[in-house]
């Protein structure tokens, strides 16, 4: 169905399109905000200027993406802090170690080892650079495609794979200290 | 085909595992996975990244009163016919009839088990106050021209805010400043939220439509027909009233008993001198 300005049918699924987003725009939201309060108001806007910006676009292909970039522009424009993230490049250039134990098989233990490293996981992306936390999300969790996360955040799709790489490189270098890896390593 | 060197080739391990790698790029990179086996290693660390990241699913899950609050925003018309109000007069106005109700202050506290639930819209202003204090709220139109911040407002909000100006004379020194303001979203539509300062410390006044919201909870104070609510949050000084269609929320920190937040509006000495402290006047 269209998702275009019109009858009641395409603003009913205008709605129901734009609510599906609901999750993934408020994990957004968190990314770069990182406080729920200041989340929900980012949300809370972006539905408000889809609303009112909805006629201008032509939403019939990626309603999910427009959402995105417009949480993304208040956020750029309106709501962040001048501070910039400073990228640790010393910290990148580290580069990764193994983490091939995440995929060992294994019964109860390595199970609760698992939790454990979700847990991890989360605490790996939360505590990247902003910049290098967006990429992460949004093909991560969100799989938008490089081209897809370029227009949400307005640069090169070449920035976006570094970035990615230098995001997931942190990320496994992070994993790669869980207290359990000297145990997993043990056993091969 | 041109020799890769591993070193070079971080940056097209996340992209080939994506699928993001085409043509002959492609094809050059997998032919060098063949003969690599360190390469071969980082395409199969991304993948169990991957893996993990899918197992884990969302971060974040957005909270039920956020769902429900874009179910409202989503269902209201998109075009939204504004409501005018002339908000000068009025604000001027009621901000001088709330220095008897901050007056009032200490001898209307609600006596014990009177108290009643917060105001939605007190605990808001009181919010978005403290998150202002903490950086986390930039304003959005920095000025101190009552003018030009009331013109930014102009079709931002759903009525016409015209900020007061005191007209402060030659002579006499203004007591306070008019630092900005920014939207705030309330209720699937904006509120005014206008930043004042004074002593270095900031006064906020929140303003949006009574049709989003009316002021309850706190001690009441009325002057004439009039019903201000008073509380105390997060130990700021709220204040809260509606009038013509509008509803306020003034908050401050100020030592005393924040009357003078209301200088806002009333600050000139003459008018000072004509509201000494102790009883408020008769409501006009």
């Amino acid at each position: 169905m269209s998702l275009q300005a019109g009858g009641p049918k395409a603003e009913a699924a205008f709605r129901e399109a734009s609510l599906a987003c609901l999750d993934g725009l408020f994990g957004f939201a968190m990314v770069l905000a990182r406080e729920p309060a200041a989340a929900e108001d980012l949300v809370q806007e972006t539905y408000l200027r889809a609303l009112s910006a909805r006629h201008k676009a032509d939403l019939s292909e990626n309603l999910r993406g427009w959402l995105f970039t417009i949480l993304h522009n208040v956020w750029r424009n309106e709501v962040r802090r001048p501070r910039l993230e400073r990228l640790d490049e010393a910290d990148v250039s580290r580069g990764p170690r193994s983490v091939v134990w995440l995929v060992s098989p294994g019964g109860p233990h390595e199970e609760l080892e698992r939790v454990r490293l979700r847990e991890t996981l989360r605490q790996a992306v939360d505590e990247l650079p902003s910049r290098l936390r967006e990429v992460v999300i949004l093909r991560g969790f969100e799989g938008f495609s490089y081209q897809e996360i370029a227009s949400i955040l307005g640069c090169p799709t070449g920035t976006v794979m570094s970035r990615l790489a230098r995001g997931r490189a942190l990320i496994r270098r992070r994993l790669a200290d869980h207290p359990s890896r000297a145990s997993c390593e043990a056993g091969r | 085909m041109r020799t890769m060197d591993c070193d070079s080739l971080d940056l097209l391990v996340s992209a080939y595992v994506d699928d993001e790698l085409v043509g002959e790029e492609r094809e050059a990179f997998e032919a060098h996975l063949r003969q690599c086996r360190r390469c071969r290693g980082a395409v199969d660390e991304v993948q169990a990244l991957l893996a993990l990241m899918r197992e884990a699913g969302p971060l974040h899950r957005a909270p039920p009163g956020l769902r429900e609050m874009a179910g409202r925003v989503l269902a209201r018309p998109p075009s939204p016919s504004a409501r005018r109000w002339p908000l000068a007069v009025a604000a001027a106005l009621l901000l001088g009839v709330a220095v008897s109700a901050w007056r009032q202050w200490p001898a209307r506290r609600p006596a014990a088990g009177a108290t009643t639930e917060s105001s939605e819209f007190a605990s808001l202003g009181a919010d978005t106050h403290l998150r202002h204090v903490r950086g986390q709220l930039p304003l959005e139109v920095r000025s101190e021209r009552a003018a030009e911040v009331a013109g930014w407002f102009a079709g931002r909000v759903p009525f016409n805010l015209t900020l007061p100006d005191y007209p402060i004379g030659s002579e006499e020194r203004k007591p306070y400043a008019l630092v900005g303001g920014r939207l705030v979203a309330f209720h699937g539509d904006y509120a005014a939220y206008v930043v004042y300062r004074m002593e270095h410390r900031p006064i906020s006044l929140l303003v949006a439509s009574a049709s989003a919201v009316l002021p309850r909870g706190g001690s009441t104070v009325t002057s004439g027909a009039l019903t201000f609510h008073l509380e105390t949050l997060a130990g700021l000084k709220v204040i809260s009233w509606t009038h013509r269609g509008l509803t306020y929320a003034l908050v401050s920190d100020l030592p005393e008993d924040g009357a003078r937040s209301c200088l806002v509006c009333h600050g000139s000495d003459q008018e000072r001198r004509l509201r000494p402290a102790g009883p408020p006047p008769p409501a006009s």
